[in-house]
């Protein structure tokens, strides 16, 4: 029996460890890719030089542009930019957490979130159309190739407008670069839009994010204003919760 | 050595900072600057907004500023609801609307001590 229970000792280990190994979820390190994880600071953007606009789409701006004023901006109601306007235009950090199986980017700015999944891990069907769109990726060597779907229409005729038929490819790549004597690493998004019955030709933008890992991430809420707004059209005013008597004093 | 670089950030993201939300409706060429004392504040996204109570020749009016950097890029800068509230006395320059002089985004800060806060550099940021 002395003998035996030591050998049982190291079954039940070795078992744990197996059992372990396969129920730690692998990270975008152990991969042979890039990994884009950490925080990233929007360090630049290519904007897309005029794109051009079809006929029809020259007079839905037209009629845009006749009747929404610059206070009409959807920014100000705390809509999302959405893809493919959100990398990395706001001056606010992004958090990204890479997994073999998938991508998540936390915009600070609007509290925007996407998802993109990777297509050799079976990725879900899409859901609704939305902002951000259903992204599916492949590695094509260190560039993470991402093709986005399913995007809502964003129909503010003076910005990037897209329509539901819009199909974007982005090419995701890191680059190191010396700055100022110390080398700092970039996460660069090389984007194209196509979107036929809004633009002639696709639309080619570049994006460039700055590793910034000292960065801390803030909570965004955007519609107190919006909510102030509706409580003085209702003549209503919040309780001051804080006023409350303190138990703890005398 | 971190900081150089993000204020290196901040200047190549002074345009960004613009293109997220038009400021074409204030006139950002003509700066006023107004000394009194803080009213009301609310660090808030996507904008903050602050009114100031202005005694000038004997006469006292609050002057609004409608909007001013997000809550979150202040905080990064250094200027948190604590370094900011009603009662306090500090200089204000503000951009008018065009279509309502009353009414000014707020462009800079600059508190007792002198520290000055733009609120259109990001990079500015500690």
């Amino acid at each position: 029996m002395r003998i035996v229970r030591p050998f049982r000792a190291l079954l039940w280990c070795a078992g744990l460890a197996f059992a372990a190994s396969l129920l730690s979820l692998p990270s975008a390190a152990q991969s042979p890719h890039p990994d884009f994880s950490g925080i990233w600071f929007p360090a630049g953007q290519r904007p897309a030089p005029s794109p051009p606009l079809t006929e029809a789409a020259k007079k839905l701006r037209d009629v845009y542009e006749a009747q929404f004023t610059l206070d009409d901006d959807p920014g100000r109601f705390c809509i999302w930019p959405g893809m493919p306007r959100a990398p990395w235009g706001a001056p606010f950090p992004i958090e990204i957490i890479h997994r073999p199986q998938d991508v998540t980017i936390y915009w600070e700015g609007y509290g925007m979130y996407r998802k993109i999944y990777m297509a050799e891990h079976a990725p879900p069907m899409p859901p609704i159309p939305s902002a951000m769109g259903y992204s599916v990726a492949h590695w094509e060597g260190d560039t993470l190739v991402v093709e986005t779907t399913n995007l809502k229409p964003y129909p503010y005729m003076t910005r990037l407008a897209t329509t539901s038929d819009a199909h974007v490819v982005e090419r995701l790549s890191l680059v190191e670069r010396e700055v100022d004597g110390e080398l700092r690493k970039y996460l660069v998004d090389e984007i194209v839009l196509t979107d036929p019955k809004m633009y002639t030709e696709p639309v080619r933008m570049r994006a460039e994010a700055v590793y910034s890992p000292d960065m801390q991430m803030l909570e965004y809420t955007c519609t107190d204003t919006l909510w102030d707004e509706y409580l003085q059209e209702r003549g209503l005013t919040l309780p001051d919760v804080d006023a409350l008597p303190d138990p703890t004093e005398d | 050595m971190r900081k150089p670089i993000f204020a290196l950030a901040g200047v190549l993201l002074a345009p960004l900072a613009a293109a997220h939300h038009s400021f074409a409706i204030y006139d950002m060429e003509t700066e006023i600057e107004f000394v009194g004392v803080v009213d009301t504040v609310k660090f808030r996204n996507p904008h903050m907004s602050m009114t100031l109570r202005e005694t000038k020749d004997g006469e006292e009016r609050i002057i609004d500023f409608v909007e001013g950097a997000p809550a979150n890029m202040l905080v990064r800068m250094g200027l948190d609801p604590k370094s900011l509230e009603p009662g306090q006395r500090l200089t204000a320059i503000g951009s008018p609307r065009r279509d309502d002089p009353d009414a000014f985004f707020l462009k800079a800060v600059i508190l007792e001590d002198g520290t000055r806060f733009d609120m259109l550099r990001p990079g500015q940021t500690r």
